[in-house]
């Protein structure tokens, strides 16, 4: 049997909130004297910049995962993706409910992480879920279990020729990697809020139609032409717009009050709490008109002018009566009709 | 001073100092000096969100905001909300013991659990008797909101 451990890391809700944290101490608790686990406790997972000893700590560890964080799974899994902690998604029991019409019928084909994926489960689960340890508990250990006989299958069916080097005593097992340490004061050192875009990248087509839309020079894209988040810190704080336009709901924000734009299952509307916008003075908009909205917002409070519908929606416009085809058009027409 | 007006929200009253002035967004202003008001959550908008839990604003002291203009967003037991600004001005000061521990809203709504003060013209805001008439004239529809919510 392998001695690998399960790691398991618990995301602190931001603010004071008294029920939150009530239920994270009563959680930690319950695991810290559960065996086989490594359990540590870090800050708000979206808030973690490049330095903070919570995200170093998640980076090294090489095994298999399990965050509880106050996101949607989909939200966290993502959200770890893109702080470097990559792996294959882990399906937790616990998870938003799901209403059969509501389930997506043909979700889109996403480009996939732009990470070498390593061969390693990243499990989330959404502390919203319950609202006492045991139920996460037993979770645990069923999600440990499932990890441990993963494990041992793969070693099973590792080639027998492989034997002989194991007597010879140089070991194929692969050495158990030491867990980064830091102390329980420096993981839970306390970062400043964040507000970025993160994507879901099993969902993203690299359409680039954020990439045109956001003016504020929050997105680029790598070597590959293909979509990231390249300059978060130019993100408005609060503004969801880039998130409103994506064709596939890939752009979540993790900490937006609506479920679908914090990364609830697509498709699904988890009516967690009333929203009162309407009542304190916000409008009813469909969803371009808002993201329009809130993109002018944030371009006059940066000093610049407000562009409307002019810039970045070109995709969405109704499309133009196509024009008689000229003499190019029909030079193509005839290339493509070659077949070549 | 004078007794304060009562709402009746079914079993719940909200109480509403008619020292006061309040927003069409349920917020109360209190006028102070240098062009300067106060505001906070009138007792009705507690009511209806109850335990807040977690407020932020999206503008800083010293922004310049629009009537309307969203300035921050909510969570409380029963609600999430953006929160926006009640009149047009200068945003002069946000409470930050209500930022560090949201509870004291729920504690003192009208005095220590004031939101933020800012500068500009409060003519478009109510007197608490003005405010009632607008509660009830608006009751109906708010509880047709509210539930019409719950059964999506």
């Amino acid at each position: 049997m392998s001695r690998q451990r399960l790691t398991v890391v618990l995301s602190q809700a931001p603010g004071k909130h008294p029920a939150k944290r009530s239920l994270e101490e009563s959680v930690a608790a319950a695991l810290i004297l559960e065996p086989g686990l490594d359990v540590s406790i870090v800050p708000n997972l979206y808030d973690l910049g490049p330095d903070h000893t919570g995200r170093l700590y998640l980076q090294g560890v090489t095994g298999d995962l399990l965050v509880f964080s106050w996101h949607f799974p989909r939200a966290a899994f993502w959200l770890l993706d893109r702080m470097g902690v990559p792996g294959k998604m882990g399906e937790s029991l616990i998870k938003p409910a799901s209403d059969e019409d509501d389930t997506e019928t043909e979700p889109p084909e996403g480009i996939g992480s732009g990470a070498a994926i390593p061969d390693r489960h990243i499990y989330c689960i959404d502390l919203r879920e319950k609202h006492n340890a045991e139920p996460y508990l037993a979770e645990v250990r069923r999600i440990a279990a499932e990890c441990r006989d993963r494990r041992d299958e793969a070693q099973r069916s590792r080639p027998a020729a492989a034997a002989p080097l194991v007597q010879l005593g140089f070991g194929l097992t692969p050495k158990v990697p030491e867990l980064p340490a830091f102390t329980p004061e420096q993981l839970l050192a306390p970062p400043n809020r964040r507000w970025y875009p993160v994507i879901d990248y099993s969902r993203c087509t690299n359409c680039l139609e954020c990439l045109d839309f956001c003016l504020f020079g929050v997105y680029g894209v790598d070597r590959l032409d293909r979509i990231l988040v390249e300059s978060q810190d130019n993100c408005k704080k609060g503004c969801p717009a880039c998130s409103r336009v994506c064709p596939e709901q890939a752009i979540m924000f993790p900490e937006y009050k609506t479920p679908a734009i914090a990364g609830a299952p697509v498709g699904e509307i988890s009516g967690l709490k009333i929203d009162l916008s309407r009542l304190f003075g916000g409008e009813e908009k469909d969803a371009v008109s808002q993201a329009i909205a809130e993109r002018d917002r944030e371009l006059v409070a940066d000093g610049r002018q407000a562009v409307g519908t002019a810039v970045g929606l070109a995709k969405r416009q109704p499309a133009s009566p196509a024009a008689a085809k000229d003499d190019l058009d029909k030079l193509m027409d005839d290339l493509d009709a070659l077949g070549l | 001073m004078a007794d304060p007006l009562i709402f009746d929200m079914g079993k719940y009253e909200a109480r509403l100092p008619t020292e006061l002035r309040y927003c069409r967004n349920h917020m109360w202003c209190r006028p102070e000096a240098d062009g300067v008001s106060r505001f906070g959550f009138s007792t009705y908008a507690l009511r209806l969100m109850q335990d807040v839990y977690f407020l932020d604003w999206c503008v800083s002291e010293g922004a310049s905001v629009a009537y309307k203009q969203q300035i921050g967003n909510i969570e409380t037991s029963k609600a999430v909300s953006d929160l926006f600004s009640p009149i047009a001005g200068t945003i002069t000061s946000v409470n930050s013991e209500a930022l560090k521990d949201p509870s004291i809203i729920n504690v003192s709504a009208y005095e220590n659990g004031w939101l933020f003060t800012m500068t500009g013209e409060t003519l478009g805001t109510m007197t608490a008797s003005e405010y009632v008439e607008y509660l009830n004239t608006n009751w109906e529809q708010t509880q047709r909101i509210l539930k019409g919510q719950m059964h999506e």
